[in-house]
């Protein structure tokens, strides 16, 4: 029972995490249908920057976060503005997409292999201690990693809701024509969500970064379970990926307390191959 | 007429000198580098008639190359099963299970589910091979299996991988070719129009997915008696790049762009292998550039160039 | 007002306009007549920048819209209601017109607008907050209409407006355009099959077949009949 209890406390902590990370890949699916296949490694590029700043300069953790995003963000703009906005004009741009962005992500992946060099790094914990409520023990750290995911997620749904550009990514995600015709200028909005979604990812990298260690692959574990969270909740669903992390993340924790942390995997892909026959449109979203 | 003439009379060329390389004078390292020619432009190709042609956006089929080669491999090592059974049992096993498992979901849904089961379904194998250690040998992988006959040479294994290779082309070019091809380069200039003709794109599309698998997983095979070893890091991240830099360095879609993009990949490779670290920096970069500047691969070169030489020459006899 | 001159217009390899010439002046409602797939609505995305013309001149306001990308020329005032509407279905009626006040000149007006549509469609007052995925054929042109409406345009071209809607919605679809005409002198161009409602509306009507104009006339200079004898 306490085992379980505990399993479920840190389930729920990666699934926040989890969900982070899932956040960026649907935002510029859902936007442009864009599959990111180099979302890992962008993840990673955030961390890492922010680790650099902080250990190599000794700038402190806030200003080296916000440092790292506003390159993020940059990124993911000039991304748009010169690889993906050619390859968008294109036929067949739903594949060529997919390879240049895996492609790039290898580049990417190797780039900070050299930059960094292969060994592993960690960015310091926000707070030490523990909080213990009964048999229940949790750091503080990750009560804090928990309160900074909801106030992300908190903050993106306002501005969807709420703000000019926020309303023009949700229109259109849903009728790029009808978009076209009310005035919103396409190209614009497609590279501010790449700009967005690059900020978030990076900073999913610098949550993940201060929760388990970073090196220049594990990237691709992470973007992985993007893959499952995303297609679970629905591709394009943010609300969708939100759920289907937590979901994910207990189940994660469960099986590794029950069956060993070697069958998280194959419990993953069988979940994955369920929700693709019995709903592919995935639990919350509403279209395929 | 006149250009299809020289192209079969230079790809003939080609196929003789293969034949007759292994007497002027090849190095047992060319020959090696000549035998992976053969069995990754069959990967190659079977991906790129998925694909390509199909519209099947797999990114498994190296997963499915390496359950071939593991099925081959445990059969004779463990078993005692003879090379000629152990090949084409290894293509049906690897046909059955991704069929299934993967062809099945996967082909009812739209391109990118595709792309993401295969690449999950791919980045799976390996921990299911580090599970079942016993049988598969875990990281280590499989050593010393038989070759395809006792006391086999280099040349031995050349000659056999070679004939393969003619075979599974030959095959390819039928079905290209065939009433599937045609469906398929209807499905994919005009899907409307394929349904008006009574295309099933779903059915269709399942007979590639089988068939290409069932060679795929057949290559594998050929690839561990050729060699002599696998282990999980045929599932690493590089075969993989290499294999997707074949097809879009060659040109997708195009019957001999894979063929040629294998073999300036292979060849290329030892190359590369100068650059050491570096190395899938720059592949990265090659296929990053390749798709975005030059998305038709070799094959749109030569049909520039062949272009401009008939202009020339279209120029230069007077019209009449 | 809108002054298009010689106007070719291709689907890749298919040319879809011949050398269209058109003009609409302030305050004319003009209709634009033809068989289906003769190049009607082809006219009106190259005219509103869905569909970029290969060549000839589109001069709005005195100025060469041509070939400008989609957003720019909403911004210059001119509206198009596409025929398949192109509402975002999963936003309430409500957000559905504010996103039609997106270009910056329009946001100052917002409230006055809003009011206009919702004077001229009552039934989007009562549904402001049900999704446009719910609404049934009528009230969704409704919506596509008023979020033309919301961009405070100058010129408003509408796609076959009642195409696929019941007798009595095709009437207030109908009465309401009319409205919009003569409640705020709105320069009209409109796509029509139901030739009849719409020449009882026009100054001017033009007949386009095969990609090229056929006729031009005024509205006392033509009969139904002789319209409809021209799509044959």
């Amino acid at each position: 029972m306490e085992n379980l209890v505990n399993a479920l406390v840190s389930g729920l902590i990666s699934g926040s995490l989890y969900a982070t990370m899932a956040l960026g890949l649907t935002i510029i699916y859902g936007v442009s249908r864009v599959f990111n296949f180099g979302h890992g490694v962008i993840a990673v590029i955030g961390a890492y920057i922010t680790w650099y700043l902080l250990s190599v300069f000794g700038v402190p953790f806030l200003p080296a976060t916000l440092l790292s995003l506003a390159f993020m963000a940059s990124f993911g703009w000039l991304v748009y503005r010169f690889t993906m906005s050619p390859l968008l004009k294109k036929p067949n741009w739903e594949f060529s997409t997919v390879l240049f962005m895996l492609g790039a992500g290898i580049l990417l992946e190797n780039v900070v292999l050299q930059v960094f060099g292969p060994r592993v790094k960690s960015i310091p914990v926000l707070v030490d201690g523990a909080l213990k409520v009964g048999f229940i023990q949790i750091n503080w750290h990750e009560v804090a990693l928990m309160g900074i995911v909801l106030v992300v997620i908190a903050a993106l749904s306002l501005f969807f809701k709420y703000t000019r550009t926020g309303q023009a990514m949700r229109a259109v995600a849903q009728s790029i024509p009808g978009a076209q015709v009310v005035g919103i200028n396409i190209e614009q909005i497609f590279g501010l969500t790449f700009a967005l979604a690059f900020t978030v990812t990076g900073f999913s990298g610098i949550l993940l970064g201060t929760k388990y260690y970073l090196n220049p692959h594990v990237g691709w574990e992470w973007m992985v379970k993007g893959f499952v969270i995303v297609t679970f909740g629905g591709l394009g669903s943010t609300s969708g990926a939100v759920v289907a992390a937590l979901v994910l993340g207990l189940v994660e924790a469960v099986a590794t307390l029950y069956f060993g942390a070697i069958w998280v995997w194959p419990i993953w892909f069988v979940l994955f191959l369920i929700v693709l026959l019995l709903r592919p449109q995935g639990i919350l979203g509403g279209r395929t | 007429m006149k250009h299809v003439n020289w192209k079969f009379a230079l790809a003939v060329l080609v196929l003789v000198f293969i034949l007759l390389y292994p007497w002027l004078g090849a190095s047992s390292y060319t020959k090696h580098l000549f035998i992976l020619f053969f069995i990754w432009s069959i990967v190659a190709a079977n991906w790129n008639l998925m694909m390509g042609y199909a519209g099947i956006n797999s990114l498994g089929n190296i997963g499915f190359m390496a359950i071939g080669g593991y099925t081959a491999g445990i059969l004779a090592k463990s078993l005692g099963v003879p090379p000629f059974l152990t090949i084409p049992i290894a293509g049906i096993v690897t046909s059955a299970v991704v069929t299934l498992a993967l062809g099945l979901p996967a082909l009812r849904l739209s391109g990118i589910y595709i792309a993401l089961l295969t690449l999950i379904f791919a980045d799976t194998l390996p921990s299911l091979l580090t599970q079942t250690r016993e049988i598969t040998g875990g990281a280590m992988g499989l050593h010393e299996i038989p070759p395809f006959y006792p006391g086999m040479d280099k040349t031995g294994a050349y000659y056999i991988c070679f004939v393969f290779f003619l075979v599974v082309l030959f095959i390819i070019y039928r079905i290209v070719h065939s009433p599937t091809g045609m469906a398929f380069v209807a499905l994919r200039d005009s899907e409307n129009f394929a349904y008006c003709l009574g295309v099933n794109k779903f059915r269709e599309r399942l007979k590639v997915f089988a068939l290409s698998s069932l060679l795929t997983g057949a290559a594998g095979g050929m690839y561990v008696h050729a060699l002599g070893d696998i282990s999980p890091t045929t599932l690493g991240i590089e075969p993989f790049l290499l294999t997707i830099a074949m097809i879009e360095l060659g040109g997708v879609g195009t019957f001999l762009g894979p063929i040629l993009g294998a073999a300036v990949i292979v060849f290329g490779n030892e190359f590369l292998r100068l650059a050491g670290t570096l190395r899938l920096t720059l592949l990265g970069a090659l296929i990053c550039t390749i798709i975005l500047f030059y998305p038709g691969g070799v094959i749109q070169l030569f049909h520039t160039i062949e272009h401009r030489v008939e202009r020339l020459l279209n120029r230069k006899t007077p019209t009449t | 007002m809108l002054t298009v001159r010689e106007l070719d217009c291709f689907y890749s390899d298919l040319q879809v306009l011949r050398g269209v010439s058109l003009d609409v002046g302030e305050g004319e409602v003009v209709a634009l007549f033809g068989p289906n797939g003769h190049g009607k609505s082809t006219l009106l995305k190259a005219i509103c920048g869905l569909q970029p013309p290969k060549r000839g001149s589109i001069r709005f306001k005195g100025e060469e819209i041509a070939g400008l990308p989609a957003h720019q020329i909403v911004e210059r005032g001119l509206a198009y209601i596409p025929e398949e509407r192109h509402l975002f279905s999963d936003m309430t009626v409500l957000e559905n017109l504010y996103l039609g006040a997106y270009p910056r000149h329009a946001r100052p007006v917002l409230k006055k607008n809003l009011e206009f549509v919702f004077h001229i469609f009552p039934r989007l007052a009562e549904r402001r907050h049900q999704l446009c995925s719910t609404l049934s054929g009528g009230e969704a042109r409704m919506v596509a209409i008023g979020r033309g409406l919301m961009s405070e345009t100058s010129l408003l071209m509408v796609d076959e407006p009642s195409i696929g809607l019941s007798p009595g919605m095709k009437m207030a679809v109908f009465d309401a355009i009319r409205q919009i005409h003569c409640e705020r002198g709105m320069t009209i161009l409109i796509v029509e099959q139901e030739i009849q409602h719409a020449l009882e509306m026009s100054d001017r009507i033009y007949l386009i077949k095969k990609g090229q104009i056929a006729f031009e006339r005024r509205r006392e200079e033509v009969q139904v009949d002789e319209i409809e004898r021209a799509y044959f």
